[in-house]
């Protein structure tokens, strides 16, 4: 891993002669970073304030409409329109608010959501900004500092709806991360890395992605993904037939687009690790590059290991939409859930699930471990210093994944969970009516006048 | 006090099955999907009921108004000659409920080959469509079917003297602006 860290770092030759020979260190931690950051951050907001137009197509597909189509061709400048409306409008501050926590709420929450971009690995070699070795740890603790911003936010409006959404958003995003974090535990067991290039490595060396090996993992990983960015059907914080609009109720103008910005950013980093994590991050267009670079007359424009990096990125950003596509066609499908079903769900089947996915993961893997470190089958390879799945191992992990593991999670948490809902609403209605009826006859209470 | 005893009904096995394995939330993707789909490749025609995409651009494209839609009034003109059907009969104005034709008309003398005929010829013809419901009622009464209700609905205008059509109007039609894009 050291070794690509540093090539990683190391700034190209153009560069280096552009800062100067003595000024290496300047160019590699100074200059090609800030390059790179503002190139992502360029694309990244243009693509979140397209992710709205996306959006509003999508929804208008679904429900036999067209969307927007009066801002150029096809509605494509409405975000442009949208944008600038937004500058231009007035930021009111509610008079009795907590001005500074009011102001600084925003800025919290679209912090804590671009600060992680500096992580994620668009692509191979270069195009990353940073590859730290403790990526997705980095992504996970600071993604759940964006929580803070939505509380403050409800808190020092000095509003009722916005107080009520900030109380239930940071219990669902309280709830949700811990099932977020167990249900990545799984993979990471196949990773051994906590560094986002290098579990997209390991998923090459593997030659697997590992939502194959983990598919009660994914389904926890992008259930709760849906519950800690607040997307439908988990967006009770801001669910307007009951809030108003939660906790930005009282926001205006761009401090108001700066948490819509927070929101559709966060639906990008919470993807870009499903992508990342499960599905062999930029992987996958190998076979274009090995094809392109086949032509000679293609090395005059580009270097081959330039392309491969191009045709990475291109693999990668065609899988995070997939991912996002999925996003928004559950929000435009299923209804909102009540707050006990969210609760329920959260405590009674996401968390035991990714509890239950650590243990059973873990004991296919200590089997399946080379017999010479004590496993019953012997279905896995010491090579180069990691463990790598054989051909029939790769059959095992997936056939224990997908015929061991989700049935045995599904059955026994459907088993638990049966009356759940029973208890919950009919059961105790029914407990009142047995109990005063106990009280009625003993000639505790009075008897109704009419009855 | 009534002891209230609610049947608490036997699931099925298949609806276990179907609950275990939320089909319907599948079914609802599905239902969605599918019309995702259909308006990214079927051609468009707006406000077509078996369309995937049901908008109609108004301004941009005409809607489909149904046939029996009555609108704006029309005076019909003889194909042959040119000349207004009307015959000045006054049918239509008593016909009316609402009181909002006027049919002004002379006799004179009018030369038809040889003989010359006193006849009553129309001159003026008034239609308040502000005070119009569009029953038809006039319409149905006309004898040489010249009054006519049409298709055109788009009947608004910036005074209130523009809603008093007068025989030109009624004859040629009014002069929409016609907004491109």
């Amino acid at each position: 891993m050291m070794e690509i860290a540093t090539t990683l770092l190391a700034a190209p030759k153009w560069i280096i002669d552009l800062v100067g020979k003595d000024n290496v260190f300047w160019a590699d931690y100074v200059v090609v970073p800030v390059i790179k950051i503002v190139i992502v951050l360029f694309v990244v907001l243009t693509v979140v304030a397209y992710l709205v137009y996306v959006e509003r197509k999508v929804s208008a597909f679904i429900q036999a409409r067209l969307g927007p189509m009066r801002v150029g061709p096809w509605g494509l400048l409405q975000p442009l329109a949208d944008g600038l409306k937004l500058i231009l409008k007035e930021d009111i501050v509610p008079l009795k608010a907590d001005k500074a926590v009011f102001l600084l709420a925003p800025i919290i929450s679209v912090a804590a959501a671009l600060v992680v971009l500096a992580v994620v690995p668009w692509g191979a070699a270069w195009a990353t900004i940073s590859s730290v070795n403790i990526g997705l740890l980095f992504i996970l603790a600071v993604s759940s500092v964006g929580v803070l911003g939505l509380v403050l936010a409800g808190w020092s409006s000095n509003s009722k709806y916005s107080l009520l959404g900030a109380l239930r958003s940071s219990a669902q995003m309280v709830s949700y991360e811990v099932a977020l974090g167990l249900s990545i535990i799984g993979a990471l067991m196949f990773a051994r890395t906590l560094s986002m290039t290098g579990i997209v490595e390991a998923q090459q060396a593997d030659g697997m992605w590992y939502v194959l090996f983990q598919p009660t993992g994914f389904l926890v990983y992008l259930i709760s993904a849906l519950g800690e960015t607040n997307r439908a059907p988990f967006d009770l914080p801001e669910a307007e037939s009951e809030l108003v609009a939660g906790y930005h109720t009282e926001y205006s103008g761009f401090r108001w687009a700066l948490f819509m910005m927070a929101e559709y950013a966060a639906i990008i980093i919470t993807s870009s690790v499903a992508v990342t994590l499960f599905l062999g991050g930029w992987t996958g267009l190998g076979w274009l590059s090995n094809l392109i670079s086949g032509w000679s007359w293609t090395h005059s424009i580009i270097s081959p290991e330039n392309l491969q990096v191009i045709l990475s990125i291109f693999a990668f950003v065609a899988k995070l939409f997939a991912v996002i596509y999925v996003y928004m066609w559950i929000r435009w499908t299923w209804p909102r859930y009540r707050y006990d079903q969210l609760m329920e769900l959260g405590w009674k089947w996401m968390i035991p699930a990714g509890l239950a996915n650590i243990v059973l993961t873990g004991i296919w893997y200590v089997l399946a471990l080379p017999k010479t470190s004590g496993g019953l089958f012997g279905l896995m390879q010491n090579q180069g210093g990691r463990l790598v799945a054989s051909g029939w191992g790769k059959i095992y992990f997936i056939a224990t994944g997908f015929a061991g593991t989700v049935p045995i999670i599904w059955g026994i948490l459907a088993l638990i969970n049966r009356r759940s809902r029973d208890f919950n609403l009919h059961e105790q209605r029914q407990l009142q009516v047995r109990l005063r009826r106990e009280r009625l006859q003993k000639g505790a209470e009075p008897q109704p006048a009419g009855d | 006090m009534p002891s209230v005893t609610t049947p608490v009904r036997k699931r099925t096995l298949s609806e276990v099955i179907k609950r275990l394995l939320l089909l319907d939330l599948f079914k609802g993707l599905a239902v969605t999907f599918k019309y995702n789909a259909r308006a990214l490749y079927e051609k468009r025609e707006g406000g077509n009921p078996n369309q995937a995409i049901y908008t109609e651009q108004y301004p941009r494209e005409r809607p489909r108004v149904s046939e029996r839609f009555r609108g704006a009034p029309r005076l019909n003109l003889d194909p042959e000659t040119g000349g207004t059907l009307c015959i000045a009969c006054d049918l239509c104005a008593l016909a009316c409920p609402v009181d909002c034709i006027e049919v002004g008309s002379i006799r004179r003398e009018v030369r038809e080959g040889d003989k010359v005929n006193k006849k009553k010829v129309l001159t003026t013809f008034i239609f308040d469509t502000s005070r119009c419901m569009f029953c038809n009622l006039c319409s149905e009464a006309c004898p040489t079917d010249c009054l006519e209700l049409t298709q055109g609905f788009e009947l608004a205008v910036y005074h209130r003297s523009g809603f008093r059509w007068d025989r030109e109007m009624l004859e040629k039609g009014i002069n929409y602006v016609r907004y491109s894009k």
